[in-house]
């Protein structure tokens, strides 16, 4: 079949206007939020689940590739088109099905943006907990494939913990549900789990069985600033042992404070070492005995400010440097990689120095951003696109941070994934052994590797 | 299997770690089922080695902590895994738990008390269960609303595979998106993808505080009320669990009418609070008697008695247990709807209820009815937004909406998955999935 004739196939499927081939069309779902970028044959926009079957057939029919697309925002090359192959954007399958907070499920189309769910949620009182800080653009269908994670998933997990069923498209065009309405609905493998963080690669996703939970009574929101990162990460480790389970500990570095402090001019000392952002939640009579507690750790650990918000223009202030961080390291150099790796909390410490040595040896500016109750971190390395040899050196310091993760006991991705981008590593985390499990599981749902191929690993 | 390969295995494990008098494995053994030996490894390479073997010989494979499932085992090997059975470390400042997999559930909760940790899972069975199997049959919990389900405490492993390879996956981090989910994927997956050897656990410290309350309720409509009045005001107790009065007697032989337990964990002054509250509310919705249970020593007796409970229906009965799902809030009408299937569930062989997860088991008189209830449950349980758990309940939903298709999808999908990984079929052959 020509790529004309699939073109055509294509618009009698789900129509002319929810196709597009021209060179605009191309190009835009071409990229998303790392450097790479490639060119497909058409991105198509599917409104329901018998349009995503039909695809699926004539993908079979016809011979070409499918790689499925949400809001395109992820950090790990996990949408990006090559040759024969059709851009499945989810984005105009986004109604809300239902959602019964007695029984705490929402049910949802996988284009969906998380934002929108969590503003319907909220009018009732309710959250879906996994908060990528890209939540606002972000569809959950995205979310689901990567198993995203965010700020208050030290608490309360990430979007694995919130997946309760689905609906899929097999890359043989069958319709399965897996899952259900609750925790125990699962036949024989726990099919839902694999396909939380399979990057597309495994089946399409027409329809989300989310968990959702009544929002908290109580929360409380400090802030802590150190001379020294160790300090920091022992405040962590104390708070942990002490048996509080904060919703967020979002640590930051010099670097970034400094950028921050550019931004906003919030006052922020530009000589500290690291700054803590805890929150915690719960019931009202419990918040106070805690936040005594926390401060009681902070000054143990020779913390040098700690403040607690006592109003909500409070809280929006000290999470203020939190917010714009990313977007302030534009104004020391144009272009940022913000890697994602994980180790253990103990290991915080010393990944935090080993950062640092790599950015010393490589002559780059790297700051460092964590979710560190959960030893998440995302260094962000400074440089310019434009200069090539530069580029060459982020490359190596990307891989030399990767290969310290797992030397420190860690893993490659605690929450953007594998995609292309981290695949070339991925012989590092796992043995022989686990890379063929994981062919068996691609090649179980997608022998003919029709979905997103390429992605997370070569077969 | 001949005496030969019995041989053979004797000399991987020793003389000493092998048992082939019907007599003498009728100890490690349940079901009807007749293999020929059982086997005690001690380490990971000899289940490995013996897994290999068993590739050689086309013998089938069946796991167990202390006990083994025998069936569909007739002429193979058994392998019980308790001589493995050690903690290998605890890890403070991560919160977790390196141990093997033929560690005793309760034994290894007991060793963690005395160091101020948590292990949440409940044991499937308080009396044989390990932690290997905990993961293996990987179910939720009554408690898991709050501490989520039982995958959530997995990290990683060490698993030999059915073609004798060695899988190691995981760390102790709790993110983690690196290549495909093996770690939670294997949870619940009965032994037929592979043999633990190892596991890396999630731990958590000891809550604050721990309180107990039971409420005698002469009807259950009204406790079904009770408990939905709870959630209605966003009371979440650690569990929520009712049984009915056959079972209540169980646990509490002054007991006259249905059980209600409420378990509560947390910070003090909430839980004081809530058990206040908690109180009002089944004094009002008619409970004739509201117990609060705080010293530690009724407090552990009680939920002993749950847990055993527990060990009953997933053993003894487990032929004669209906387990299905609806919504926590529907749970009060599907029971009033269930009723009309079983006449009055006052006086039927056992109930019981966890109110949280809407999760509901029901005892039958006789295991011989189950498939015909099954069928019938199943079509309530739909019409309230759930089904009858497991595989047998997902092809009941797959038939009440005439939809073959999906059947054969799923079913071919786990079929497929199953042979990638065990292309021989040696494992867990009395597993159907
Ligand atoms: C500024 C910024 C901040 C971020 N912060 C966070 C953060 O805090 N935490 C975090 O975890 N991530 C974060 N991310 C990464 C990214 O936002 C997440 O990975 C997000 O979940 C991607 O969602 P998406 O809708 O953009 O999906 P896409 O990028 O479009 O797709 C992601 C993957 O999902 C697959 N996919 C999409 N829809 C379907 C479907 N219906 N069926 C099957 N497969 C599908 C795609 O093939 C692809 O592999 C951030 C990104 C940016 C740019």
């Amino acid at each position: 079949m020509t790529e004309k004739d699939v073109v055509e196939r294509l618009e009698e499927i789900v129509g002319k206007k929810n196709v597009q081939a021209d060179k605009i069309g191309l190009t835009s779902y071409g990229y998303d939020a790392t450097l790479l970028s490639g060119v497909g044959m058409a991105t198509v926009f599917p409104l329901s689940t018998e349009h995503v079957v039909k695809l699926v057939k004539l993908a079979n029919e016809a011979g070409f590739t499918l790689i499925p697309r949400g809001a395109g925002t992820n950090l790990s090359g996990g949408t990006i088109p090559d040759g024969r192959c059709v851009t499945v954007n989810f984005s105009r399958m986004k109604k809300i099905l239902d959602i019964d907070t007695e029984n705490f499920v929402a049910v949802v189309e996988p284009g969906l943006v998380n934002f929108d769910l969590q503003a319907e949620l909220e009018k009732k009182g309710f959250y879906y907990p996994p908060d990528p800080a890209s939540y606002k653009a972000t569809t959950l269908g995205g979310n689901l494939a990567e198993c995203s994670g965010g700020p208050r998933c030290f608490k309360y997990g990430v979007t694995r913990d919130y997946i309760l069923g689905l609906e899929v498209v097999l890359p043989d065009g069958k319709v399965i549900q897996t899952g259900g309405r609750n925790f125990n609905s699962e036949p024989g493998y726990d099919l839902t789990r694999i396909l939380v963080g399979s990057e597309g690669t495994l089946a399409l996703l027409t329809k989300i069985f989310l968990r959702i939970l009544p929002l908290p009574a109580a929360k409380k929101t400090m802030l802590a600033i150190y001379n020294q990162v160790e300090d920091a990460s022992q405040t962590v480790s104390d708070i942990v042992a002490a048996g509080i389970v904060p919703t967020t500990l979002e640590m930051m570095d010099n670097l970034l404070i400094n950028t921050a402090e550019d931004a906003t001019g919030a006052g922020l000392p530009r000589d500290a070492g690291a700054l803590l952002i805890i929150e915690i939640d719960g019931h009202p009579e419990d918040m106070d005995e805690q936040v005594e507690t926390i401060a009681g750790i902070c000054k143990k650990a020779r913390v040098r400010e700690f403040k607690m918000a006592r109003t909500a223009a409070e809280v929006d202030q000290l999470w203020l440097a939190r917010r714009v961080v990313i977007g302030s390291v534009a104004r020391r150099r144009p272009s940022y990689s913000l890697q994602d790796i994980t180790v253990p909390r103990s290991m915080f410490p010393n990944m935090v120095s080993g950062i640092l040595q790599i950015a010393k040896e490589r002559n780059l500016e790297v700051g460092i951003l964590a979710h560190a109750g959960d030893g998440n971190m995302h260094p962000l390395v400074l440089f310019d696109q434009r200069i090539e040899e530069e580029v060459e050196r982020v490359h190596l310091a990307e891989k030399d941070i990767c290969a310290l993760a797992l030397e420190l006991g860690g893993t490659l991705s605690g929450e953007h994934g594998i995609g292309l981008l981290k695949k070339k590593y991925l012989t590092l985390e796992f043995s022989p052994v686990a890379m063929a499990c994981f062919a068996k599981i691609k090649n179980s749902f997608d022998p003919r590797h029709l979905l997103n191929p390429g992605k997370i690993m070569n077969l | 299997m001949s005496n030969e390969t019995v041989n053979r295995i004797k000399g991987l494990v020793g003389e000493g770690n092998v048992v082939d008098s019907p007599s003498a494995m009728a100890r490690y053994l349940k079901g009807q089922g007749r293999p020929l030996a059982v086997a005690m490894p001690g380490n990971t390479a000899e289940v490995a080695e013996i897994v290999k073997l068993a590739n050689e010989e086309g013998l089938k494979i069946a796991v167990g902590g202390r006990v083994v499932e025998s069936r569909g085992l007739d002429g193979g090997l058994a392998l019980v895994m308790s001589r493995m059975n050690q903690v290998l470390e605890i890890d403070h400042a991560n919160l977790t738990a390196t141990v093997q997999p033929g560690l005793a559930h309760t034994e290894f909760s007991r060793i963690l008390a005395e160091q101020n940790l948590v292990f949440p899972p409940e044991p499937n069975v308080p009396k044989t269960g390990s932690v290997g199997g905990c993961f293996a049959l990987g179910e939720a919990d009554s408690q898991a609303f709050q501490y989520m389900p039982v995958r959530t405490y997995l990290l990683g492993y060490e698993m030999v595979l059915p073609n004798g390879d060695i899988l190691e996956v995981g760390n102790k981090c709790i993110k983690n998106v690196s290549g495909y989910d093996l770690i939670h994927f294997a949870v619940g997956s009965r032994g037929t993808l592979g043999i633990f050897t190892r596991l890396l656990v999630k731990l958590l410290p000891p809550p604050a505080v721990k309180m107990a309350l039971v409420a005698d309720f002469a009807s259950l409509p009204k406790a079904c009320q009770a408990m939905a009045t709870l959630i209605r005001r966003r009371i979440f107790p650690t569990r929520l669990n009712l049984l009915n009065p056959a079972l209540a007697a169980g646990i509490d032989p002054g007991s006259k009418g249905n059980l209600v337990m409420v378990d509560l964990t947390g910070f003090k002054n909430s839980t004081e609070l809530l058990a206040e509250e908690i109180a009002g509310i089944f004094h009002l919705a008619g409970s004739s008697e509201v117990q609060a249970v705080k010293e530690a020593e009724g407090y552990a007796k009680l939920w002993q008695g749950w847990l055993d409970l527990r060990g009953e229906l997933n053993t003894t009965w487990a032929e004669r247990v209906i387990d299905f799902n609806v919504g926590p809030m529907k749970l009060a009408a599907a029971l009033q709807a269930l009723t009309e299937i079983t006449g009055d569930l006052g006086a039927y062989p056992g109930l019981v209820a966890e109110g949280l997860l809407g999760r509901v088991r029901l005892l039958l008189p006789a295991a011989g009815e189950r498939e015909e209830m099954a069928v019938k449950v199943n079509a309530l349980a739909m019409s309230f937004g759930g089904n009858v758990s497991g595989n047998f309940g997902s092809k009941l939903v797959c038939r009440a909406y005439n939809d073959a298709e999906m059947w054969e999808g799923i079913e071919s999908l786990l079929g497929q998955i199953r042979r990638q990984f065990d292309p021989k079929g040696i494992l867990a052959p009395g597993v159907s999935l």
